[in-house]
């Protein structure tokens, strides 16, 4: 059963020149034990989403669905609290800049122990505090900070940026979540840190069976720790299957532009040519293109691409594009990956 | 903690070294001879006149007259009010607390009332609340405080005949002059009409108070919805309604403090703008403070006393300032501890 379903979310931006639809019609649905990586060029609606689901945004932004289940629970059906409790409960998230996303003037301990939920405790009021203070360092060894006292002793400005997403990850763990939305968790960190905060994820995800939505702006990264992936553009659904299928076959252009660019699927390129790149940048918002979004940009447009096009199901293989990139790329595609991984 | 102290010691001291400069160079500047102008002695005989003259190194050039100033300043002797021909430290020692007393507790019910509403302001933003609270805030920013005062008294003291309209207390209360705050003396006194005395003071507080309070509660109100907007856009907010807090939780545990520490620093700035209105509320209230007493002094032409109450008057304001300084490294981690590169 699908851990998350969610169908046709659309996000709407107030703005003086009228509503901006900033995320159109996306779909995403993550099983249970599943990492999902979310990937999309900055400003493609990912982060938006991820914080619609969460329901942290701002009053500005209007959220619409078509369907939005919480393993098998009609989400839409209930109230904003009641959608809210439930959602915290069982959905944690972490944010892209972690010493931003701390408290400045707050202990890390602190903060680290208004994240545990009094619930889980037991015991008299008396005995609270200290199975609180053995929670909070339980979940900091959880993510391996071994310097606890430390640790909770400081401010969010004298740990590191990678000891700070790791607080973060302990925050979100605190909550014994089923889902952790995981928003670009190494931004601005060095390749060294990335490495280990994402392995710090795949472990959460192998020993807890903890779902993982991994949204990042770098395919290549993402493919080492994801089961499938959802790609979007200019805040529309583009492409969506196992990792598998988004890196070796894809089928929407600009799927496979991404592929493209990035260095390791293209290991055959001659040194110092060119990577392939789309010409052109990301529409703003004031200016979005109708229809499908990539079309100014899209080397396979036609007349039609001015609809937005349907999404078709491939075995799994979801893609909203008039003109995919069907079998004989495919097989192209997979004849090349044979030869990279020879080389390798 | 120590560095940063030490930063503001050097600070206060060369600050204040400026100030006696400046009140050193106002004697040259105001007409009259400067030794007269230094000591306030109109009626020196010949003999005093050439002893003041060796005691103030008239004879000797400028560097030595200024540190015979600052010696005399430094021991306390800010000379003679020309007007009353008594010494001035006595003077200053008599009235400073009082004015102390109240632009303390002006300052408190400014931002007991200024900083809540602001809060409020912030957390309904762009709803009618906001609004009212902020053209409130507008409304009582631009009222000025001689006319608010003169309205007060005739609204609440003659028509209303609520609360008196001038004094510190009343001359019924005798109170031992010990700390000069009144409030202090009348708890330390052992009369038996104490907390008489104690009500009856407070009743002499509570308008004066609140006219000087006007103009800075309105301004703390729109700092500190400025500053509560700003925090609660911040991204650690986000995060704390992501763990799953309460607003209330949030609003409590992470917004209130943050949004304080910005304000802190502020209300040390906006208490200079408050001694200036309580100087002049002061006249209009008959509060025996030094703010009055300067006003006066300035009628009267009274330079010694114009020179040694502008000093006292900024040295209490600047320690103000530090003491807030204080106030918000204490509660700003960020601002505690060794900086490097800045």
């Amino acid at each position: 059963m699908n851990l998350l379903d969610i169908r046709n979310l659309s996000i709407e931006l107030d703005t003086p020149s009228g509503r901006v639809l900033a995320v159109d019609r996306v779909s995403l649905s993550i099983k249970e034990g599943e990492v999902r990586g979310l990937v999309g060029e900055s400003g493609s609606g990912k982060s938006l989403l991820a914080q619609a689901i969460i329901g942290v945004l701002e009053d500005k932004w209007h959220v619409h669905a078509d369907r939005f289940h919480w393993r098998g629970i009609d989400l839409l059906r209930l109230s904003i609290d009641e959608r809210r409790a439930l959602l915290c409960r069982d959905i944690a998230m972490i944010f892209q800049e972690p010493m931003s996303c701390l408290d400045p003037t707050t202990l890390i301990g602190e903060q680290l122990s208004e994240a545990i939920d009094t619930s889980q405790l037991t015991g008299y009021f008396w005995q609270r505090k200290k199975q609180r203070k053995d929670a909070v360092i339980k979940l900091l060894h959880k993510v391996g900070i071994k310097k606890h006292v430390q640790c909770i002793n400081s401010y969010p400005h004298q740990l590191t940026e990678a000891i700070c997403q790791r607080v973060m990850i302990a925050i979100a763990l605190a909550g014994r979540p089923i889902l952790l939305i995981a928003d670009e968790p190494t931004a601005a960190m060095e390749s060294t840190t990335q490495g280990q905060i994402f392995r710090l994820l795949a472990n959460l995800n192998q020993l807890k069976n903890m779902s993982i939505l991994l949204i990042s702006h770098d395919l290549e990264n993402l493919t080492h720790w994801t089961n499938t992936i959802t790609v979007m553009y200019s805040g529309q659904f583009v492409e969506a299957g196992s990792t598998e299928q988004i890196f070796n076959k894809p089928m929407h252009p600009y799927t496979r532009a991404l592929v493209d660019s990035s260095t390791k699927a293209n290991l055959q390129l001659p040194s110092k040519s060119r990577l392939m790149t789309l010409p052109g940048s990301i529409p703003v918002l004031q200016h979005l293109p109708i229809g499908c979004r990539l079309g100014p940009r899209c080397p396979r447009a036609q007349q039609s691409c001015v609809a937005a096009p349907k999404v078709s199901n491939y075995h799994g293989h979801k893609v909203s594009c008039h003109f995919p990139l069907l079998r004989e790329t495919g097989k192209k595609e997979s004849v090349r990956h044979k030869a990279s991984k020879g080389k390798r | 903690m120590l560095t940063f102290t030490l930063r503001r010691l050097s600070l206060f001291i060369f600050t204040m070294l400026v100030l006696t400069l400046l009140s050193f160079s106002l004697s040259f500047l105001f007409p009259g001879d400067t030794v007269i102008n230094h000591s306030g002695q109109i009626n020196a005989s010949a003999a005093e006149l050439a002893h003041l003259n060796q005691v103030y190194q008239m004879d000797k050039s400028i560097f030595y007259q200024y540190g015979a100033y600052l010696t005399h300043i430094l021991n306390g002797d800010f000379g003679q009010s020309m007007a009353s021909q008594s010494p001035i430290s006595n003077e200053i020692i008599k009235l400073l607390p009082a004015t102390i007393e109240l632009s303390l507790v002006a300052l408190l019910i400014a931002m007991l009332v200024g900083i809540p509403l602001g809060f409020i302001a912030a957390i309904r933003h762009n709803k009618t609340s906001d609004n009212v609270i902020l053209s409130l805030a507008m409304l009582g920013y631009s009222i000025p405080v001689f006319w608010l005062g003169l309205l007060a008294i005739l609204v609440f003291s003659i028509g209303l005949g609520w609360l008196p309209s001038a004094g510190q207390i009343s001359l019924l209360f005798e109170i031992e002059f010990v700390t000069g705050i009144q409030f202090f003396d009348i708890l330390l006194s052992d009369s038996p009409y104490k907390w008489q005395a104690f009500r009856d003071a407070s009743a002499h507080m509570i308008l004066p108070a609140c006219v000087i309070a006007l103009a800075p509660a309105t301004i703390f109100i729109r700092l500190s919805r400025a500053s509560m907007i700003d925090v609660l856009a911040a991204s650690y907010i986000r995060a704390a309604r992501a763990k799953g807090l309460s607003f209330q939780q949030i609003i409590f545990r992470h917004a209130i403090r943050n949004a304080l520490i910005q304000i802190i620093r502020h209300v040390g700035l906006q208490f200079a703008n408050l001694v200036t209105i309580a100087m002049v509320t002061e006249v209009i209230f008959s509060w025996p403070g030094i703010g009055r007493w300067l006003i006066d002094s300035i009628y009267q032409r009274d330079y010694t006393a114009i020179q040694s109450g502008l000093l006292v008057l900024s040295c209490f304001i600047f320690i103000v300032h530090i003491l807030t300084d204080f106030i918000y490294a204490a509660l700003n981690p960020l601002a505690r501890g060794n900086k490097h590169g800045s």
